[in-house]
């Protein structure tokens, strides 16, 4: 097996009384795309925040490359190489697509002083940002404002924001939900040309095909607790995967 | 000790005074999230209407209908002309339209009335009091029958009756309040109306309280009362009363009795900043 | 030109020096201060301070008033990491009126009285007064706006577009909110303090109430109208609102009033600003361009 990029310990994230994940652990090998699912309230978008710094864990370890990073801010957990996109899009919304893009591409420049000084309006950073736009297809879009962009585009936006970033992990918050048929199958390439180029990817997908068809392997999540784990074979026979989706009365009725 | 208990008395209608006053911003902000820093302007208007028709009527009574009338009217067309229509706009540019509303009644006020502190002679239909050797004078008296008879009036109307509910339902939230069959902009109106009408109020019991009435008069109230309702808890109306109270008391204490040599008009500011340190959502205010 | 001409223009270019400062802070990032008159003070006072008992020149004075209303504004830019929106308004009011009132009551800042004997500044020789010292304001000007200019080019400048735009995108992008809101706050406030030791050395007289809440508003007005965020807004922002009240000067009665009720129009019907988007000035500008491709 490979090497071991991410991996979470035990992991609980409380909000008051609501245990929103309780002792979590998997681990997501270099290379890898990991599909996190599980019914709505299950704890996935916590664990996201949680791995990318948003939240700081009621307990447990999370370790990124061998780093451990649990309450380390988001701008720190970018600078170690994990890039992400929202669920609900989160564009800048009266800067143009181009610079959106461009604000990622600064990650090395944020951490100085002296770099920060630097100059963004440069061709070659410029450059840069339209050939990752032109990766995912928003080339002709970049003078545009992105906050006057369709959601199918601003998804490959948030897509193209976390590239630039050049990140070692990148984490998919649903970036398949709202798109129609045809952009399902376009987000889908872009998502497999992505680990082709040697990036591990931690995704959580509604859309069962979609994260079935992507995963190598998939965590099921279930009331904040790790219900199962396995390659999509496995997870599609698991019983209690199954019970999960369906409901305790649905299961009686199938059975 | 009596002196402390005078002080505490004289602070406790001060703090009366300014819970009359900072009620309509409390209210305004809670249903439109605005910053209604005009509402001192109305305060003022409240005061020089009020006096207008009493030297003319040498009546009370139609002097307080008359001016609440008015100040009702000017708060709806500030709230229509000024606020409704920049809604939709940052915080700020509503705001700044306030601050420009209230300059320019003030100086409409300094055009009709010229720029002199006028007096207010008029004697409220309180009686006095002597309790424990303690004299309630009747104005004394007359701030605090006025202020609880207005804050109850607001309390039943806001909690007991289908127009409270509205108003609540339209400050929970303006689209589902409409989609409901309310009509959201015409409570909005209402709203404005309550809180300028208690303005007016306020205007003509610091004009007799003081017996001063001068167009600046709302400067100082205008910028405190927004400290206020931050202290209070933004947009909870039992919080802003609480505060003004209490700080009607400090100010008065700290400054007149105990001789503090603080700037009073920076203490509201200093009470909010350390509030906000200590409970971000303010003393009444709910977790949001 | 006139003396008279001469006082007007000289108080524009300071109180568009101080603009721009505020443009750093709520134009580029975003966040919202009400009490920027506060720091337009502090450099004043710093500033006489150092020239009266500190026996400074303006020269030797001026970086240090710089890293004093810098220094504080980081201090005083601390809140905005905690507090959103309203609250953060209305912070910065009390910041304003707090300072406002410890210049008036420690006696150390001259109390109600002020600091009076403030000498003017001397450059190569010559004390500037009257039009070299307009030039000097205007020279200070457009460093000013290079700087403003050099900023939104820099990656800083940026990051602070970002966290306007989406604190928690633009923080999932490697960009600190702590690192880039007080970097801003820094710059504008130093900007601030810039024009304060400028407005000190002018009137060379000062007082607390110079520096009220009442001047906030009008910086924040002078921002507001002229178009936030662009570079030449502001100035253009002081440019108007500092002709405004002598346009008027003739109706001494209602010159205030007009002031008012103009400054409410203009908010009501350019609320974008002079500059902004959408504006005026930039339809016609756009439809200009566009005739010119035809």
């Amino acid at each position: 097996m490979t090497e071991i990029l991410l991996s979470l310990r035990e992991v609980s994230m409380h909000f008051g009384g609501l245990k929103a994940l309780d002792k979590v652990s998997f681990d997501l090998c270099d290379g890898e795309i990991l599909g996190l699912i599980g019914p709505n309230g299950a704890g996935k978008t916590t664990c996201f925040n949680t791995v990318s710094g948003v939240y700081r864990p009621t307990s447990g370890e999370i370790r990124f490359g061998g780093i451990r990073t649990d309450g380390l801010p988001p701008h720190r957990m970018a600078a170690l190489g994990i890039g992400r996109t929202f669920q609900i899009v989160r564009p800048f919304p009266n800067l143009s697509v181009l610079d959106n893009v461009i604000v990622a591409m600064g990650l090395p420049c944020y951490r100085g002083i002296i770099p920060s000084c630097g100059s963004w309006k440069r061709q070659k950073t410029r450059d840069g940002a339209m050939e990752l736009l032109s990766k995912v297809g928003l080339d002709l879009q970049a003078p545009q404002k992105a906050g006057l962009l369709p959601l199918g585009n601003l998804r490959r936006l948030e897509l193209a924001r976390a590239l630039a970033l050049n990140p070692r992990l990148l984490l998919l918050d649903e970036s398949f939900s709202g798109l129609r048929h045809e952009e399902v199958a376009m987000q889908e390439e872009l998502v497999r040309k992505t680990r082709e180029s040697g990036i591990s990817i931690l995704l959580i997908e509604h859309n069962m095909r979609v994260a079935m068809g992507l995963s190598d392997r998939l965590v099921v999540l279930d009331h904040g607790l790790k219900l199962a784990e396995g390659s999509p074979d496995e997870i599609r026979k698991n019983p209690e995967v199954i019970q999960a989706y369906l409901g305790k009365e649905g299961h009686s009725n199938v059975a | 000790m009596q002196l402390f208990l005078e002080q505490m008395l004289n602070g406790l209608a001060i703090g009366a005074i300014y819970a009359l006053i900072t009620l309509g911003l409390a209210l305004v902000y809670g249903i439109l999230r605005i910053l209604h820093v005009a509402h001192a302007a109305i305060y003022t208007v409240g005061a020089y209407v009020g006096l207008a028709i009493f030297s003319s009527t040498h009546s009370l009574a139609l002097s307080v209908t008359g001016s609440m009338l008015f100040c009702a009217i000017l708060g709806v067309l500030i709230e229509r002309f000024v606020y409704y229509p920049l809604l939709k706009f940052p915080p700020y540019v509503p705001l700044i339209g306030s601050i420009a509303c209230l300059l320019a009644i003030e100086e409409l006020c300094r055009m009709v009335a010229g720029p002199y502190i006028l007096s207010f002679p008029a004697e409220l239909p309180f009686p006095s009091f002597t309790i424990g050797g303690i004299v309630i004078s009747s104005t004394l008296s007359a701030v605090y029958g006025i202020s609880a008879g207005v804050l109850l009036l607001l309390w039943i109307i806001t909690t007991k009756t289908e127009l409270g509910l509205a108003m609540r339902a339209t400050s929970q939230d303006m689209a589902i309040a409409s989609s409901m069959g309310i009509n959201s902009h015409w409570i909005i109106s209402v709203t404005f109306m309550i809180g300028s009408a208690v303005a007016a109020i306020a205007g003509i019991l610091v004009g007799i309280y003081y017996n001063q009435v001068y167009p600046t008069m709302g400067a100082v109230p205008a910028y405190k009362t927004l400290a206020l309702i931050v202290v209070g808890g933004l947009g909870s109306v039992p919080g802003a009363v609480l505060a003004s109270i209490l700080l009607g008391i400090a100010e008065t204490l700290l400054i007149g009795y105990a001789g503090i040599p603080l700037p009073r008009d920076a203490l509201a500011f200093i009470a909010m900043i350390a509030v906000l340190l200590w409970r971000p959502q303010g003393l009444l205010g709910g977790r949001r | 030109m006139s003396d008279y001409t001469i006082t007007i223009g000289t108080f524009i270019a300071i109180q568009a020096i101080v603009a721009c400062g505020l443009n750093v802070i709520v134009g580029y990032a975003g966040q919202i201060s009400l009490g920027h008159a506060a720091f337009f003070g502090i450099g004043a006072y710093a500033s006489a301070l150092l020239t009266t008992a500190g026996g400074f020149s303006f020269w030797g004075a001026l970086p240090l008033v710089l890293f004093i209303t810098g220094f504080i504004g980081l201090v005083l830019g601390l809140p905005s990491l905690r507090l959103k929106e309203d609250f953060l308004a209305i912070t910065t009011i009390g910041i304003n009126f707090i300072v406002v009132s410890v210049f008036l009551y420690v006696p150390f800042f001259g109390g109600a009285l002020g600091i009076g004997g403030i000498p003017r500044v001397i450059l190569f020789g010559t004390r500037l007064r009257g039009t070299p010292f307009l030039f000097l304001c205007l020279a200070f000007l457009a460093a000013v706006q290079l700087v403003s200019w050099l900023f939104t080019r820099s990656w800083s400048g940026l990051a602070c577009f970002a966290l306007r735009e989406d604190e928690a995108a633009a923080s999932s992008m490697g960009v600190s909110p702590v690192r880039f809101k007080l970097a801003a706050f820094i710059l504008g406030t130093a900007m601030a303090g810039l024009g304060g030791a400028l407005y000190a050395h002018f009137m060379r007289f000062i007082s607390a109430t110079d520096f009220g809440f009442p001047m906030s508003v009008m910086i924040l007005s002078m921002v507001v109208l002229g178009g936030m965020g662009t570079l030449w807004g502001p100035v253009l922002g002081a440019l108007v609102l500092g002709m405004l009240p002598e346009v008027f000067r003739p109706l001494t009665e209602y010159r205030m009033f007009l002031y008012a009720a103009l400054l409410l129009l203009m908010i009501r019907f350019q609320p974008g600003g002079l500059l902004g988007e959408s504006s005026l000035a930039r339809q016609i500008f756009s439809r200009l361009k566009g005739g010119e491709k035809e």
